[in-house]
């Protein structure tokens, strides 16, 4: 049984790795992270004369976690979702799940090893940008000739943990998506109108619109914020910071950080249950 | 459904299987019987409800009514998809990977040694082409890479639907010759055709499936019946009644204005004889032929939406018997 599990995951995750969309995806990913985190930053700092040495603080290396954590529940959650689309969403669209259901192993067996190699597949994502961040935040020290100061790496570990576990969630309502409307397209398109429009724009109401809250309280993006903040994220450290300033800037409301972890772990198993439990009750036409 | 074990006579049996979709009667009450070591022709025009009902055998769509019992146990089981290699529709594989890379990921799911990969890739004639990319192939080699996918478990039972879609007449007959080749043994094959040749150069046995239903099944020979006299005349009903009344003839039916006779096992009619009695009585015959029996003919017959036969007229089927129906004259007027 064991055994038959991880030739599953091997096929699963070799089939992850031998796409162009992965290495597409986690190089926007890093792409993106650099340019919001180090690059536009950066030429800011250089283009304004006015600027003194504490706007360089977040792009140096011992502000590495909160710099690199604020684009895990934005746009780290929209490249999540579209990996978790394309990793299931394909199978629809190459006819492929009719191969795949008829080898043997069972719908739930064979979607929990995609499950797992997506979740897998998803480390490299989260490492990599504070790999990158890294290199950047050296650069940058360098070149401004101040000494390099290494962060703690135990905030390191969990900032990755955290980033890990929000881009897992996010890939989680990609794979419900994809399931729903068994495919690719639709669900990228309804994936991205809620992370950038439906959570976005109904938390703006909190101030005005009373029952609002409790709501937004529930949101992947408010329990995402939430979740990094207290390792520097999402303006916790420095006030200063892409969760504030820059795209698809948060400004609250935050819960608990337990509350938050709580719910990531939750939303995480319910998206993925009812995706098990549709896909092993629908047919595969 | 019976508990059939392992070494049953019946590898696949179905009992009133239905599927429906809304209004849409897609299988109708289907019993189908394939039995142990044989090569099974399910044949039908398309949309007849041929690869609905393979689906089905496969558990990957849900019955509406009936039951359906796969080398012994559900459809869509472990313990049968463990033992059945199967190839639905368009062979469906990843489009970025290679031939052999498509198998090896198939290999991995059926937890089947990576050696047979290479085996089967040489079985359909592929292992020359099993590095390059699945979207580059041709639609021959793309059915050649699906056979090949459903041998990699050397399964005990193996479907396959249109196996020979898009080849070229030499690998049509490659595709033919191999079919026969893995049906000997013990091996059970169900191959669903729309091809009459096919299924009469490549199967033990055939069912005949129109608009859902199960219209005949049965040995090459059973379906195939004898030759038939045809006959055009007039008066038709006249000429009708003195040929039912010739020692020896089984059935005179009447298939789009012509008469169709048969005769009992062994028994021969001379057509001499036959055009002799008819015009002693007056009748005048305007055609007398000798009709060869092909599976074409009885295809056509079946199949054809606007004259479905009521169940049991033809021999062969289930319920079949060799009376003479009052439809098959219902059509004089």
């Amino acid at each position: 049984m064991l055994r038959s599990g991880l030739y599953m995951l091997w096929a699963e995750l070799f089939l992850l790795r031998r796409r162009v969309a992965t290495w597409v995806l986690l190089g926007t990913w890093t792409g993106l992270g650099l340019l919001f985190g180090y690059i536009v930053p950066y030429a800011m700092y250089r283009s304004d004369d006015d600027e003194g040495p504490s706007a360089l603080t977040g792009m140096l290396p011992d502000q590495l976690t909160q710099t690199v954590l604020d684009g895990f529940p934005f746009y780290g959650g929209a490249i999540a979702l579209m990996l978790g689309v394309l990793s299931v969403g394909s199978e629809f669209g190459w006819d492929t799940l009719k191969t795949l259901f008829t080898q043997g192993p069972g719908r739930g067996r064979i979607f929990t090893a995609k499950m797992v190699a997506l979740a897998i597949m998803i480390v490299p994502f989260a490492v990599s940008i504070f790999a990158f961040g890294t290199v950047a935040s050296v650069i940058i020290a360098r070149m401004e000739g101040i000494t390099v100061v290494w962060p703690d790496s135990g905030t390191v570990l969990e900032g990755v943990a955290a980033g890990w576990l929000i881009l897992v969630v996010w890939a989680a309502v990609g794979v419900l998506l994809a399931v729903i409307t068994r495919g690719t397209s639709l669900a990228i398109g309804i994936g991205i109108l809620y992370t950038l429009v439906i959570e976005g724009s109904i938390s703006l109401l909190v101030d005005t619109v009373s029952f609002v809250e409790p709501v937004v309280d529930f949101f992947l993006r408010a329990n995402s914020y939430s979740l990094i903040r207290p390792l520097g994220g999402a303006s916790g450290a420095s006030g200063d910071s892409a969760a504030t300033d820059g795209p698809g800037a948060f400004s609250g409301p935050y819960v608990d950080t337990t509350q938050a972890l709580v719910v990531l772990v939750v939303y995480a198993l319910v998206l993925t249950g009812m995706s098990a439990w549709l896909l092993r009750r629908r047919d595969v036409a | 459904m019976p508990d059939h074990t392992n070494h049953g006579p019946h590898v696949i049996e179905t009992r009133d299987l239905t599927r429906r979709y809304g209004e849409i009667t897609a299988v109708d009450t289907l019993n189908l019987t394939v039995r142990r070591g044989e090569v099974y022709g399910f044949l039908g025009p398309n949309g007849a409800g041929k690869t609905t009902t393979l689906r089905m055998l496969l558990g990957l769509i849900r019955p509406t009514s009936g039951g359906i019992a796969v080398l012994g146990s559900s459809p869509g089981s472990a313990g049968s998809l463990a033992r059945t290699g199967a190839m639905i529709e368009t062979p469906a594989f990843y489009p970025h990977l290679s031939g052999g890379d498509n198998l090896r990921v198939l290999a991995r799911y059926a937890a089947v040694d990576a050696s047979r990969i290479d085996l089967v890739l040489d079985q359909v004639r592929l292992l020359d082409r099993a590095g390059d990319v699945f979207r580059e192939y041709s639609l021959g080699m793309k059915q050649r890479l699906g056979v090949a996918a459903a041998l990699l478990k050397d399964p005990e039972l193996l479907i396959l639907d249109e196996p020979t879609n898009g080849l070229d007449p030499a690998g049509m007959t490659e595709m033919r010759a191999l079919i026969r080749e893995l049906g000997q043994g013990n091996r059970t094959v169900l191959l669903s055709s729309h091809l009459m040749h096919e299924v009469e150069q490549t199967c033990d046995r055939a069912g005949i499936i129109a608009a859902g239903r199960l219209v005949a099944e049965g040995t090459i020979d059973d379906l195939l019946g004898e030759d038939a006299l045809v006959v055009r005349a007039e008066p038709t009903l006249d000429a009708m009644a003195i040929a039912r009344d010739i020692a020896g003839v089984r059935r005179a039916s009447l298939v789009r204005g012509a008469i169709r006779i048969k005769t009992l096992p062994g028994a021969e009619l001379d057509p001499a004889y036959l055009n002799a009695r008819l015009v002693g009585a007056g009748v005048a015959v305007r055609e007398l032929r000798l009709e060869r029996a092909s599976l074409e003919s009885v295809f056509l017959d079946l199949t054809n939406p606007n004259e479905l036969p009521a169940r049991g007229d033809w021999p062969g089927h289930p319920d079949g018997n060799d009376t003479i129906h009052d439809e098959e004259v219902a059509d004089v007027a």
